[in-house]
C-alpha cells in the first residue's frame, strides 16, 4: 500500500483552522530568529477524504481480536467490551486536565480509588500504585522498590532470582533496576527446582521474580516453600501478574506469600491492547512495602478523594498519575463481570486451554503432560522430519484465518525449539476453539503430505512472507526526503 | 403452613463468556475429568479462595452506563471549562477523522505486531510516524513510541550514560518536575550524580551549564520551550555541551512547536526526546500519551524499544517488519537495551492521521495561531495593570506574575469556566504570585479579550 507521503499534492489540505482573527504580526517579534526554522517541515499535504481512506485501508491489513481468534499464549488476548470504550471517552474524563485543582476531578479520583479497592479483594494486597504505564514498567516499579525497601534497612543486595521460564522482562527489568540476575532451573515437571532454588538464595539477593502461573501455563505447587525460602533469607518475592486471568477467584496472590505483585489490566482485566499498548501495570504492595510505592497515589478522607505522595516513595515512574481510560475500563470490567464472574473468567479460560491440550495433544507433543492453566504449551517437533518448522505452521494458521499462537516461546522448555503457545481466554465459543484446533489437526496431515505449502505460507494475507533479514541488514527507518 | 420462597442469589449469564453449562459438561468429559476441580488439583488446598471475594455483584450495560456517567458527573465540567493550563499537557482541538481512526478495532484490538503478515496497518503507521517525526525533529531515526515524554526523557538518559560510560548527568532547572524525577527514578540504581544548571531570566544559564560542566558529564538534558515557555538558544547550549564530549538531550513537551523551531540537526542533538500529546490526542486526566526518542544513526543499537523498517516479501512487494529486535527484552533478556515491552502505539494511529491532516501548511499555520494567541493574552492581561509581564522569548506558554493574590485570581478564571493557570511557587519558592499560562487555538480572540476583560473589572 503507498505510504500517506506517497498520495501527497502540494496545496491540498485535509485541516480546517478557527480564523486568525489578530492582527498581522511578523513571527520574528514573537519568537528570536535564532530558534525560527528557515524551511516548514516537510509533511504530507493530503485531503481529509485521503486520511479516512488510507487509514480504513490500513486497517484491513491488521487483524485483531475482533477479527478472530487471537490464541497468543502469555498476552490474553481476550475481547474488549465496547461499552468500556464509550465510557473511557465521555466529556467530563477525556477533557480533564491531569493539573487540574483535585476538587475538579473527584470522579476521576473516584475510579481510581474504587478500581484500587476491586484489585486490592482480588489479590489480596494492601496497597496499589495505578500509574505504571505497562506490565514490564510495573515490574521496574516492583524491583525499584526492593531495592530501595533493603537500602532503607541498611542492607546491599546485589541479585535477584529468575526462573529459567521467565518472560524475557523479569530479567531486563532486574538490570535496570542493577540487579545481577541470577537465573534458577525448572525441574522436570515444569516447575521451578526448589533445591536449586534453595542453593541460590542468600543474604546478598533481594528475591525472587515469580510468574504463577509460570509461562508453560503451570502453577507453581510448592509456591510456599518458594516463599518461605526466599523469606527465611531476609528476601521479597515479586508476583508478575501477566497470567492472573487463572487465578480470579480461585487463588489471591497475597495468600501465597508474595510481597509485591504487578497486574496487566490490559490483559487479565480486558483492557485493548492496541497494537502494543497502552496498557497499564498495577503495582500492588503488602503492608511492609507501601511507604515505597510509587507517586502518586490516590487516598480518600472523609469522602474527598486527593493525591498522597507516599513518604519513602522510590519516586515518579512517569509524568501525571496514569493512563486513566485504562483504568476505567478495567474497573467498567470488574463492574460488568462481577464477583461470581471473576471465577468463571477463569473456570472458563482453564477449561478452553486443557480442551485445546487435550484434543491436540496427539498431534502436537506437549512439552508438559499434565493439566494445564489457562494456557498449554505445545509443540511442532514431530513434523521437523518432514522438513517443517513450527514456524511454517504459525504462518499457515493465517491461511486459515487464524492469529497465530505465541511461537518459540518459552525457550528453557524440553524440545524448546518447537514450542507453541496457545491461550484461548474465556472469551472464545467452543465453536472457535473447535474450528482451531481442526484446522491444527489438518495442518499436520499438509505437514506430511504437502510441507512447500507450509514452508511457503501464508498464502492468502496481505503480504507474504517477509524477509526479516534484509530490514536488519540495511535498515530502512524512515521516508528519506526528496 | 408454606415454606417461604427462598430467594437465591441468581448469577446472571455474563455476556463476555460464551461457554455455555453444557458445553462445560461435554468438554470436561472429552478431557476426561469429571469436574473442574481435577483441572486445578495442582492448587494446594490451603491458599484457595475459600468464600466470595467482597465485591459487587455483577451490573448490566445499561446500570453500567449509568453508574459511570453519574461518577463522571462529580468531575467539572471540562468539556465547557477550557485549560488555560498547559505545563506538559495541551489541550488543542482534535479532528474527528483522527477519533474514528482510532475506534478501528482492527487496530485497537491487536497485538504487538510480531507476525507481520497480517499487521501492516501497525507496522506501517509505525513507519509513517517514525518519518514525521524524523521529520519534524530534524533527527535520523525515531523510536516512535514509549511510555511517554517523561520516561523517554529517562531512557534517553540511561542510554547516554551506555554510551559514554560516564555517571554525571546535568538536567535544566526548567525540564519538567515529573520529567525530571521520574530520571531520578529510572537512574537512581546506577550510581549517578545529578546536577541541576540553574536559570536566568526564564532561560538556562549557559554560562553556569559551561562553568559546571566536566568530563564526567554523560548527558545535559534541556527542555525546549522549557517548563516555563521559554525557547532555549539549544545552538550555544550544545556547543557548550561538546566541548567536554557530553551528548546532548533536547526534550520537548509541547511538540506542535516542532513545526516552527529549528531542528534537533541544525543545533546539533544527540537524542531528541518528547511528549506526542499536543498531535491528536486528549488530555485523558494525563495518559495515556505518547513518548517518542530520536537520534543519530551511529546511535542507533543503542535504542530502547520498538522500530518499523522496511523490507519485501517473497513476491517483492514492500512490506513493514520490527526490526533491530536484537536490542529487546525478549531477545537479550537481562542484556537488553531495555525492559519495555507494551508502549503506547494506538497512539501512534493519532499522531499519524493528526500530522497527515494537519501537513505541512497546516502545523506551521496552527503553531503560529498558538504563538499569536498567547501573545495576544500576556500583552492584554498587562494592559490590564493587574499582572507584572516579563521578557523572554516563548511560544504558547507564558509567565506572569499577578500583583493580586493568585488564590483569588484562579477562583475568579473558575467562576468563569475557566481552568487556571499552574500556581508556580508551589515548584519553584522564588516565583510568588507568578503563574504558568498556556494559550491554545482552542481560544477565540473573543475568548481571550473576555478573559481580559475579566482581570478589567478587578479581582
Amino acid at each position: 500500500m503507498k505510504l500517506i507521503y506517497e498520495r501527497s499534492v502540494k496545496g491540498r489540505k485535509g485541516y480546517s483552522l478557527p480564523p486568525d482573527e489578530f492582527e498581522e504580526i511578523n513571527i520574528c517579534d514573537m519568537i528570536p530568529e535564532y530558534a525560527i526554522s528557515k524551511e516548514k517541515k516537510n509533511l504530507p499535504e493530503v485531503s481529509e477524504v485521503d486520511v479516512v481512506r488510507h487509514f480504513t485501508n490500513l486497517s484491513r491489513l491488521n487483524y485483531g481480536v475482533d477479527t478472530g481468534f487471537y490464541p497468543l499464549g502469555s498476552c490474553t488476548m481476550k475481547y474488549n467490551p465496547k461499552i468500556n470504550e464509550k465510557l473511557s471517552t465521555l466529556d467530563s474524563f477525556m477533557y480533564a486536565h491531569p493539573c487540574s485543582d483535585t476538587k475538579l476531578v473527584q470522579g476521576s479520583l473516584e475510579v481510581m480509588y474504587e478500581l484500587e479497592q476491586y484489585l486490592k479483594e482480588i489479590t489480596g494486597m494492601e496497597r496499589f500504585a495505578l500509574s505504571p504505564s505497562a506490565g514490564a514498567h510495573g515490574e521496574l516499579t516492583g524491583v525499584l522498590i526492593m531495592r530501595k525497601y533493603f537500602e532503607d534497612k541498611g542492607e546491599k543486595r546485589h541479585k535477584m532470582i529468575i526462573p529459567d521460564s521467565a518472560h524475557g522482562t523479569n530479567p531486563a527489568s532486574s538490570a535496570m533496576a542493577g540487579f545481577e540476575v541470577v537465573e534458577v532451573r525448572s525441574n522436570g515437571r515444569g516447575t521451578i527446582d526448589i533445591e536449586h532454588l534453595s542453593s541460590l538464595m542468600d543474604e546478598d539477593t533481594a528475591g525472587i521474580m515469580i510468574t504463577n502461573p509460570n509461562t508453560v501455563g503451570l502453577f507453581e505447587e510448592e509456591i510456599l516453600s518458594i516463599c518461605k525460602i526466599i523469606h527465611d533469607k531476609g528476601g521479597l518475592v515479586y508476583y508478575d501478574g501477566a497470567n492472573l486471568n487463572a487465578l480470579l477467584g480461585i487463588v489471591r496472590p497475597a495468600d501465597t506469600g508474595v510481597d509485591i505483585v504487578h497486574l496487566n489490566l490490559h490483559k487479565t482485566f480486558s483492557t485493548p491492547h492496541g497494537g502494543g499498548g497502552p496498557g497499564a501495570g498495577a503495582v500492588g504492595v503488602k503492608k511492609h512495602l507501601e511507604e515505597f510505592l510509587p507517586a502518586p497515589l490516590v487516598s480518600e478522607c472523609n469522602g474527598v478523594y486527593c493525591f498522597e505522595f507516599p513518604r519513602k516513595s522510590i519516586g515518579r515512574m512517569r509524568a501525571f498519575s496514569g493512563n486513566f481510560p485504562v483504568l476505567l475500563k478495567a474497573y467498567a470490567w470488574i463492574l460488568s463481570v462481577g464477583r461470581e464472574g471473576l471465577r468463571n473468567v477463569s473456570q472458563a479460560s482453564i477449561i478452553n486451554a486443557n480442551y485445546i491440550l487435550a484434543r491436540l495433544k496427539p498431534y502436537y507433543r506437549p512439552s508438559y503432560d499434565r493439566f494445564c492453566m489457562h494456557e498449554c504449551v505445545l509443540t511442532g517437533r514431530d513434523y521437523k522430519e518432514y522438513g517443517v518448522k513450527t514456524l511454517d505452521i504459525a504462518k499457515r494458521l493465517m491461511d486459515y484465518g487464524f492469529h497465530p499462537p505465541t511461537i518459540y516461546f518459552p525457550h528453557f522448555a524440553p524440545f524448546a525449539q518447537e514450542t507453541m503457545m496457545v491461550e484461548p481466554t474465556e472469551s472464545e465459543s467452543k465453536d472457535t476453539i473447535d474450528e482451531f484446533i481442526d484446522t491444527m489437526i489438518k495442518i499436520t496431515e499438509e505437514a506430511k503430505e504437502f510441507p512447500d505449502i507450509l514452508r511457503s505460507a501464508p498464502h492468502n494475507t496481505p503480504v507474504r512472507r517477509l524477509d526479516e533479514a534484509r530490514a536488519a541488514r540495511v535498515p530502512i527507518l524512515k521516508l528519506e526526503e526528496k | 403452613m408454606q415454606t417461604p420462597i427462598r430467594i437465591i442469589e441468581k448469577s446472571r449469564p455474563m455476556r463476555y463468556i460464551p461457554l455455555t453449562e453444557e458445553e462445560k459438561g461435554k468438554i470436561l468429559k472429552e478431557i476426561g475429568v469429571s469436574s473442574f476441580e481435577e483441572l486445578i488439583c495442582a492448587i494446594p488446598e490451603e491458599i484457595r479462595v475459600k468464600n466470595d471475594l467482597n465485591l459487587p455483584q455483577a451490573v448490566c450495560e445499561e446500570e453500567l452506563l449509568e453508574k459511570v456517567y453519574n461518577i463522571a458527573k462529580k468531575n467539572a465540567n471540562f468539556f465547557e471549562m477550557k485549560p488555560l493550563v498547559g505545563a506538559g499537557a495541551y489541550r488543542h482541538y482534535v479532528p474527528e477523522v483522527v477519533k474514528s481512526v482510532m475506534a478501528r478495532s482492527e487496530f485497537y484490538t491487536a497485538y504487538t505486531p510480531y507476525q507481520p503478515e497480517v499487521s501492516q496497518g501497525t507496522l506501517q503507521t509505525m513507519f509513517e510516524v517514525q518519518t514525521h517525526l524524523s521529520r519534524l525533529t530534524g533527527m535520523d531515526v525515531v523510536v516512535p513510541s514509549l511510555y511517554d515524554g517523561a520516561s523517554a526523557t529517562a531512557e534517553a538518559v540511561l542510554m547516554a550514560m551506555r554510551l559514554t560510560h560516564k555517571n554525571k548527568i546535568m538536567l535544566g532547572a526548567l525540564l519538567h518536575p515529573h520529567y525530571k524525577e521520574t530520571i531520578k527514578t529510572y537512574t537512581a540504581p546506577h550510581d549517578v550524580e545529578i546536577m541541576e544548571i540553574p536559570f536566568e531570566n526564564y532561560l538556562t544559564d549557559i554560562n553556569e551549564l559551561e562553568r559546571n560542566l566536566d568530563d564526567n558529564v554523560a548527558c545535559v538534558i534541556i527542555q525546549n520551550p522549557n517548563f516555563l515557555g521559554g525557547i532555549e538558544r539549544m545552538k550555544a547550549i550544545s556547543d557548550v555541551v561538546h566541548k567536554k564530549q557530553a551528548l546532548m538531550i533536547e526534550t520537548v513537551t509541547e511538540s506542535l512547536s516542532l513545526a516552527i523551531l529549528t531542528s534537533g540537526r541544525e543545533n546539533g542533538i544527540d537524542m531528541f526526546t518528547g511528549e506526542a500529546q499536543s498531535f491528536g490526542m486528549e488530555l485523558n486526566f494525563g495518559g495515556p500519551y505518547n513518548g517518542f526518542l530520536a537520534t543519530k544513526n551511529e546511535f542507533i543499537r543503542q535504542l530502547p524499544g520498538r522500530i518499523a523498517g522496511e523490507t519485501v516479501d517473497i513476491e517483492g512487494k514492500r512490506a513493514f517488519v520490527m526490526t533491530l529486535r536484537a536490542r529487546e527484552q525478549d531477545i537479550k533478556r537481562e542484556k537488553a537495551t531495555s525492559n519495555i515491552c507494551t508502549n503506547h502505539a494506538l497512539n501512534l494511529f493519532a499522531i499519524d492521521a493528526y500530522l497527515s491532516l494537519m501537513g505541512k501548511e497546516g502545523l506551521y499555520e496552527l503553531a503560529l495561531l498558538n504563538a499569536k494567541s498567547a501573545h495576544y493574552l500576556r500583552e492584554g492581561l498587562i494592559s490590564t495593570g493587574r499582572f507584572n509581564g516579563f521578557a523572554y522569548p516563548f511560544f504558547n506558554e507564558f509567565v506572569i506574575k499577578a500583583k493580586d493574590p493568585v488564590e483569588k485570581v484562579s477562583e475568579k478564571l473558575l467562576q468563569n469556566s475557566l481552568i487556571p493557570p499552574l500556581r508556580l511557587s508551589e515548584l519553584f519558592p522564588s516565583m510568588e504570585n507568578a503563574l504558568l499560562f498556556a494559550v491554545t487555538e482552542i481560544f477565540s480572540r473573543e475568548d481571550l479579550d473576555r478573559i481580559i476583560d475579566i482581570f478589567k473589572e478587578g479581582v
